[in-house]
């Protein structure tokens, strides 16, 4: 049976991993990106997620040398995001190691990119990620360049919009929820989950054992945990523990040891 | 002297890591001369089917592989997109000519809701377990990474030698002769993954 998957996130500035809230506000200090892969790698956490935060608003890509380093020490796969606007782009990051990339802004500005990409790497490869926040009128609307540009679209049609043009994965992110940990947004992860036929990672809000279990409850394929791991004593491993006691299928692997 | 083969689709830098960490050699090459010399051939892949073909057509690369697999019998590991280039044919985004060392077809998955496609994700294998490939690993905790949305059908039930579950047993890892290949990443597999590497660098295929 698939298992559902545990991503841990790691935002990474200036070649040092951060987490902030709301992805502007209060941005604290979080390791060293290569070690800190290392150590969740041993904690068998299923996959890893990296977004450079500073790539689209810098106009340049996630650091290729950080992502070279960690394929060195881990044999498990890992996203890469930030930046990416152009398919030799993509290539030079799976060449460095990445199995997936992510990509946001670019997807916004050329619809086109998605479906280039995913036909030159093939659907699997490209997971689109969609940040989205609560406007004036109340309304969910996607934003771009790493929260700072709104735009008019509503998150759920965006990513039908985004599996049509071939997104292997979908990964909805909440400003509003980011960095809080009040819990996922598990309405709009219910209606994707039904209303999606690829993948859907759950993104922004993992606070407590429980918020896990009723985002994988809602229907989500995946979530991404980041501030959780990185400020609580909740570990993968204690995460899993109790998601495997709650029913959800998860991996059994006490971590691993390269 | 391990060969991986590169034609410009897969990652390469994982698995070339992968060996060095269990400490057997590696080279990343196209060069024929290189791929002659190496004692083993290990197919990548990452993307659509047709490409992967076309791409390695035009590195000249088709004749070089079909020596090393059917005439030297050198041991080969294919893996995802380069287990599914052993199969005869694919219907990838139209017919596609593959390999041809194994007797089979590569169809799109077919699935109900709520699984969903692609396949991504760690999922439990289905193996005998006094297989050596499969040596050091527990069938209670056989879990690999999988990301694909097509899969190989044997023609030949002989050839299938691990399945997974995912609406229905589809293959997971074949066997012929000299050829073994699977279709999860056992480069990003952690423990287990290194350990079917290393079974399969201790391996000799029968003569």
């Amino acid at each position: 049976m698939l298992k559902k998957r545990i991503i841990p996130k790691f935002l990474i500035r200036d070649r040092r991993l951060v987490k902030g809230l709301r992805f502007h506000e209060n941005f604290r200090e979080a390791g060293n990106p290569v070690s800190t892969a290392k150590v969740y790698d041993s904690y068998g956490v299923d996959e890893l997620l990296f977004v450079d935060i500073d790539a689209t608003p810098g106009k340049r890509l996630v650091d290729g040398s950080i992502i070279e380093r960690v394929s060195e020490e881990v044999f498990m796969p890992f996203t890469v995001g930030g930046g990416i606007r152009n398919l030799r782009q993509i290539a030079d990051l799976l060449r460095s190691g990445a199995d997936k990339v992510s990509i946001n802004t670019a997807a916004i500005e050329n619809p086109g990119f998605i479906r280039e990409a995913a036909s030159r790497f093939g659907n699997q490869c490209i997971v689109v990620s969609i940040d989205y926040q609560r406007d004036a009128d109340g309304k969910q609307r996607v934003v771009s360049h790493c929260g700072t540009e709104s735009t008019p679209r509503a998150p759920l049609e965006w990513a039908l919009r985004m599996q049509d043009a071939h997104a292997g994965e979908i990964m909805l992110c909440s400003i509003d929820r980011d960095g809080t940990m009040d819990g996922y947004d598990l309405d709009l992860i219910a209606e994707a989950a039904q209303r999606l036929d690829v993948p859907l990672i759950a993104s922004s809000g993992a606070g407590t054992l429980q918020h896990c279990r009723e985002a994988f409850a809602a229907g989500a394929d995946a979530i991404t945990i980041s501030s959780m791991f990185l400020f609580t004593d909740h570990s993968p491993i204690k995460v899993r523990s109790y998601l495997a006691t709650n029913g959800v299928s998860v991996r059994s692997q006490k971590g691993s040891h390269s | 002297m391990i060969a991986l083969i590169d034609y410009g689709m897969g990652n390469l830098r994982s698995l070339i890591n992968a060996f060095d960490y269990l400490g057997h050699e590696a080279l990343i090459t196209c060069d024929p001369a290189a791929i002659e010399d190496a004692q083993r051939v290990v197919l990548p892949g990452v993307g659509a089917f047709g490409n992967a073909m076309a791409a390695i057509r035009a590195r000249n690369l088709e004749k070089v592989l079909d020596r090393q697999a059917n005439e030297h019998r050198k041991p080969i590991l294919g893996i995802c997109l380069g287990m599914q280039l052993f199969a005869k044919s694919s219907s990838e985004h139209g017919m596609h000519e593959g390999l041809g060392w194994i007797d089979a077809e590569v169809r799109r998955l077919e699935v109900n809701p709520p699984l969903k496609i692609p396949h991504v994700g760690w999922n439990d294998l289905q193996f005998p377990e006094d297989d050596w490939l499969f040596d050091g690993i527990r069938p209670t905790e056989a879990n690999f990474y999988f990301v694909h949305s097509f899969h190989m059908v044997c023609n030949n039930p002989a050839d299938l030698l691990a399945t997974t579950d995912y609406g229905g047993p589809i293959t997971a890892v074949v066997r012929a002769r000299n050829l073994v290949a699977a279709q999860f990443h056992p480069e990003k597999s952690q423990d287990n993954g290194l350990q079917l590497i290393e079974n399969w660098v201790n391996w000799t295929p029968p003569c």
